[in-house]
């Protein structure tokens, strides 16, 4: 058989497409980093927030409800995906998350609590604390159950 | 085998014991005598912000869901390559906490790692930082923890081999340690606010025991000061405190003041894990100024 130039592009087209599906599916199976990207996901929404929190943007209860909302969503996307011995690796997830099951799982339920409280706010006297209690939450879970970087 | 002859057995014997009273000397405790103390009155509140600079309520404070937990009357085990260390009791009960300690007690405990009864503690109960302490400031920190209410709490005995030999091992230690000069403040020379926060990083603050690796000695490695390293704790590790500003860690002392104070609680996102989030609730509750120079030091360290 001839290579032809097309033949040629169709093969390297191919096996940059299976490389990619077998990227995309080796990611979707993997939980720790599903949650990871769905954490990526709140910190980049908190942003926002903190510029209100340090006077660098006006309170606006649009832009809170929007981001405090997909924080929400996506802790409650992320409290899913740490099945037993999905620690290891990359991943900063302590042996305290299945050794203290309960404990974790209560730290969750706080952050999604307090994003939803944080959704709900529509007067900047209330941000603040909204905010503090959010952000603490965060703390809490990351003081007890991450590892520190590797 | 031949037996060794009589002799060459006594000059074994001989070796054997010279080498056991070298050791048992070399490794005796060394205590101020209470003259030493200078007469000093008492600041509580003063002792209070020295309490939260060296966050002595990080390690100190009893496990989730035990009585009056606002109180320093213990704290979770301490894990280490050598053993499992249970923080002591520092609230005022006479058998369990400092009731019965005096100025002296107190000062030896904190600037040479001595119990009253002149045992040798362990440097995970970190002096070589305090023995920088100024000791009126010391005195004040001993006023603040006997104002608070008392609590029995006794601490478990430390899960280390060998532990009596051990200590007296740390005596040795000790030596080696000590010589190398605790951190000069009173040289520090770059104004108010940076001087101050040059004390407090690195006498109460204490922060070059987890962010200044240690030599094989586990003496502090100068030339790697601040420089970061493997977390004691045996997982990850301890970020560098050097070019906080330059690697764009944070954008001003300002800044880096802001995250000591909140943490996460305003998106801080690198300042808890590892122990850092309970150091971090520990310096929130200093006052602003004493914050401000403690980052004001930090990122003058290139």
């Amino acid at each position: 058989m001839r290579l032809t130039k097309r033949t040629l592009a169709f093969a390297a087209g191919m096996s940059i497409g299976l490389a990619g599906a077998w990227g995309a599916g080796l990611a979707a199976e993997n939980p720790a980093h599903q949650r990871h990207e769905a954490m990526e996901t709140v910190q980049e929404s908190f942003k926002p927030l903190r510029a209100i929190a340090v006077k660098e943007a006006p309170f606006d209860a649009a832009v809170v409800k929007k981001n405090a909302t997909t924080i929400q969503d996506k802790l409650k996307e992320a409290h899913g995906l740490f099945p037993e011995g999905s620690d290891g690796g990359d991943s900063r997830a302590k042996k305290e998350i299945w050794t203290d099951r309960a404990g974790f799982d209560q730290a969750m339920k706080d952050a999604i609590a307090a994003a939803g409280a944080m959704a709900a706010v529509t007067d900047e006297a209330a941000y603040g604390n909204a905010l503090k209690t959010l952000g603490g939450s965060c703390k809490n879970c990351h003081d007890k159950y991450r590892l520190p970087k590797q | 085998m031949r037996l060794p002859s009589r002799r060459t057995a006594a000059a074994i014997a001989c070796v054997l014991v010279v080498a056991a009273v070298a050791f048992l000397r070399l490794s005796q405790a060394d205590p101020l005598p209470a003259s030493a103390i200078p007469a000093h009155a008492a600041d509580r509140a003063n002792g209070e912000v020295l309490f939260h600079a060296g966050s002595c309520f990080a390690c100190h404070k009893p496990p989730d869901g035990a009585a009056r937990a606002s109180l320093p009357s213990g704290g979770s085990p301490f894990k280490t390559p050598i053993g499992v260390f249970y923080p002591q009791n520092l609230t005022p009960d006479a058998e369990t906490g400092l009731g019965r300690w005096s100025e002296a007690d107190f000062v030896n405990a904190m600037t040479r790692g001595l119990s009253p009864d002149g045992r040798h503690y362990f440097p995970a109960f970190p002096y070589m930082a305090y023995r920088a302490m100024k000791v009126p400031d010391i005195l004040d920190l001993r006023a603040y923890l006997a104002s608070l209410p008392a609590v029995t709490a006794p601490a478990p005995r430390h899960r280390v081999p060998l532990l009596g030999l051990a200590r007296r091992g740390v005596g040795l230690w000790k030596r080696l340690a000590f010589a190398q000069a605790p951190f000069a403040f009173a040289s520090a020379s770059g104004g108010g606010s940076w001087t101050r926060g040059a004390y407090l990083v690195n006498a109460p603050g204490h922060c070059g025991e987890c962010h200044t690796p240690k030599n094989l000695l586990m003496i502090e490695s100068l030339d790697r000061y601040m420089a970061g390293g493997p977390h004691p704790g045996g997982e990850g590790k301890v970020p560098s405190l050097r070019g906080l500003v330059e690697r764009k860690k944070y954008k001003d002392a300002a800044d880096l003041a802001l995250a000591l104070q909140n943490g996460e609680e305003l998106g801080y996102k690198d300042i808890s894990s590892g122990g850092m989030g309970a150091i971090q609730s520990n310096l929130a509750q200093l006052p602003e100024a004493d914050v401000r120079a403690i980052a004001d030091y930090l990122v003058s360290l290139k």
